[in-house]
């Protein structure tokens, strides 16, 4: 079957992020960008079926600036054949993400998209829940296993309650959750093949998206710092204490 | 009227209090006398004004700035993106898995069973193969190579070691191998299971000249029979090729082929660090060699920069290891990093290892532009050797007592960068 998986161009998860000093956002100056993790497993998914002969081609799109080309290069090296580059400047929030990938989902015809649950960017967690359902397809979201069996998939999710099993129908939206899989280490030589595999880029306007109404965000804020806590003798104290903070 | 002078009027006021008998009764005459002294000698006086006066010149309306100047490359150090990918996929290799390995492996002085596997799977070694052998070599790059070698020394030194000196031999082979030896040792530095090999340089004899070995060879029938001891030979027990370097009958130094066989004799060495790697001495006892053994290899210059590389990366290790540390780690109420002995040494400890890092990338850059670059590895490799122990030393001073513990890596770090500048030879890029 044919593969296709989105991934995004992400600030790195080690970095510790800064706020800009006006609240105007995040300060992205000489910050380390990465492949969103939970798409790197989504990556790893698709690779490890196309090891397993259950995929024969997989195809990575991210939708970000110039520089998400790099993104790009490490999926082609995690063992993508090729990409797709949608490229623009603006901030894309989910509902046009997802109607850019539901476009390409159109072109393209894949049996399966995969994508990561959420961006640790802005963990809105909705991209792939709308694409579902502007394409008017099956959705598994959260998925720790996923099993393939002709035209239907078996996806273990993680729901609150615990694991929950469901069967869909493919063609069908995955999106992927942290115990999935490991994604493994990306291995030199395929660094260097991903240099000669096809990227091929485009435009919003070339796939003729209408962006959707986007949020304003007018404020950015980092968390309150956390005040020490109160070390207490025993329970009583312990009780006394949280009656007087009106807890208990 | 001339302009008041504020030094005279105030050496007035100053005066007429000075007279004051008060001063007198309370024993304030001298301290205030010396202050009039001060006051006079050091005080304020109004500037006169310059006999130059600036003209303007008509007609500029918009400030006026030079266009940037156009870069020649000469300060961009910056790695290509497939380079910086290659880094970035090495260092989560190093951070995931040999330092974690790093303390067991010190301690049982062998990399873990599988660790060397994993790291040879990553393709550091097929990297180096060209793809007429099944390898990924299209081209080959010196500052790859020493980006390489950093990112697994952050990791661990020593498993950086085992790791990368079948790469080295595998660099050898490629640049200034035959054919026939190519054809013969290179297919299998392409597979996930590459052999244990190592260069085998460092000799254990007082004045030792890695460029002038003692060990020699002489001519005996169509091939060479290997006399001589060499010394600090990473995997010495368990590898399947050395390259050895020895002298011939006419003074002329080169690399042989060595695999194991009648003639070698093998110990172990167990050092003060570098213990993942497995040291030990290798001994040739009128070993013979067949004709094609031999490879006349300029492998020197290549072997310190990669100690330099792999020099950098441990030394960064400590720096990463130290500030947050120094920053947490409370005495006195007071984060340690207040201390200015302590913020000092820090400063020190990273302004080092960048000029490290610099000189080892200029030297590789050199290389990779086919320049000669001898004295610039001289220069990176001194300053490796003196620099990388001292911040060694420098990261179990500023732990303080957690510096002298296992609990901590640094006391490995500490014994392991001591190797840098005995250490040539094991690795090259």
């Amino acid at each position: 079957m044919k593969v296709m998986v989105s991934v995004k161009r992400v600030v790195d998860y080690n970095v510790r992020i800064q706020v800009k000093g006006d609240g105007s956002g995040v300060n992205l100056d000489g910050v380390k960008m990465s492949m969103n993790p939970f798409d790197e497993i989504a990556m790893e998914q698709a690779v490890q079926m196309k090891d397993a002969g259950t995929a024969e081609e997989v195809i990575a799109v991210t939708i970000g600036p110039a520089k998400a080309e790099e993104q790009l290069r490490s999926a082609l090296a995690f063992g993508a054949d090729r990409a797709i580059h949608v490229k623009t400047d603006e901030e894309i929030q989910p509902l046009t993400a997802a109607r850019i990938l539901a476009k390409l989902f159109e072109k393209e015809q894949p049996k399966v998209l995969l994508t990561g649950k959420q961006a640790i960017d802005d963990d809105a967690n909705q991209t792939g829940q709308m694409t579902a359902a502007l394409l008017d397809l099956p959705q598994a979201t959260f998925a720790s296993a996923i099993e393939f069996d002709g035209d239907k998939a078996k996806v273990t999710r993680e729901v609150d309650s615990g694991l929950e099993t469901i069967e869909v129908d493919l063609p069908a939206v995955i999106t992927t959750d942290l115990r999935l899989n490991e994604p493994r280490y990306l291995k030199l030589p395929d660094i260097m093949k991903a240099k000669k595999k096809p990227i091929d880029a485009m435009s919003v306007e070339d796939l003729g998206i209408e962006e959707a109404v986007k949020l304003n965000v007018t404020k950015t804020a980092p968390p309150p710092e956390r005040e020490p806590g109160v070390m207490v003798e025993d329970v009583n104290e312990l009780v006394s204490k949280m009656k007087d903070k009106g807890l208990v | 009227m001339a302009p008041i002078n504020p030094i005279h009027s105030g050496i007035g006021v100053l005066r007429r209090i000075g007279g004051n008998p008060l001063l007198e009764r309370f024993g304030l005459k001298t301290p205030f006398e010396k202050l009039v002294y001060s006051g006079s000698k050091y005080g304020f006086r109004a500037a006169t004004a310059g006999a130059r006066s600036f003209k303007k010149i008509s007609g500029v309306t918009q400030a006026q700035r030079p266009d940037r100047h156009a870069a020649s490359g000469l300060f961009d150090l910056t790695p290509t993106e497939e380079q910086q990918m290659i880094r970035e996929a090495v260092a989560r290799f190093a951070a995931e898995r040999l330092r974690p390995a790093a303390a067991q492996a010190d301690a049982d002085s062998r990399a873990p069973d599988g660790l060397l596997a994993e790291a040879a799977a990553l393709g550091i070694a097929s990297f180096s193969v060209p793809e007429a052998f099944g390898g990924a070599a299209s081209e080959h790059s010196v500052v790859t190579g020493a980006l390489i070698a950093e990112s697994m020394a952050h990791g661990d030194l020593g498993l950086a070691l085992a790791s990368l000196a079948p790469v080295g031999v595998a660099n050898v082979l490629t640049r200034w191998g035959s054919a026939e030896q190519q054809s013969r040792y290179l297919p299998a530095f392409a597979q996930d299971n590459p052999p244990a090999a190592a260069l085998a340089l460092v000799e254990p004899r007082a004045l030792a000249d890695p460029a002038r070995p003692q060990t020699r060879v002489m001519r005996r029938g169509d091939g060479w029979a290997l006399s001589g001891e060499k010394a600090l030979v990473p995997l010495a027990e368990t590898a399947e090729l050395y390259l050895v370097s020895a002298v011939d009958e006419q003074g002329e130094v080169a690399l042989y082929v060595v695999e194991p066989g009648d003639g070698l004799l093998l110990k172990p060495e167990p050092a003060m660090g570098l213990r993942a790697a497995e040291l030990g001495t290798l001994r040739f006892d009128d070993m013979t060699l067949p004709e094609g053994a031999r490879i006349d290899a300029a492998v020197m210059d290549y072997s310190r920069l990669a100690w330099c590389a792999m020099a950098v990366g441990t030394a960064q290790a400590v720096v990463d290891y130290v500030v947050p540390y120094v920053n947490d780690r409370q005495a006195f109420g007071e984060p340690i990093s207040h201390r200015q002995a302590v913020a000092f040494g820090v400063a020190d400890m990273a302004l080092e290892t960048e000029a490290m890092r610099l000189a080892t990338w200029r030297a590789a850059a050199l290389a990779d532009q086919g320049k000669s670059f001898q004295r610039e590895t001289a220069l990176a490799y001194r300053l490796c050797c003196d620099k990388a122990m001292q911040i060694g030393s420098q990261g179990v001073q500023l732990l303080g007592g957690h510096g002298f513990v296992k609990e901590h890596p640094v006391e490995r770090w500490y014994r392991d960068l001591r190797a840098i500048a005995v250490m040539s030879g094991g690795v090259c890029l």
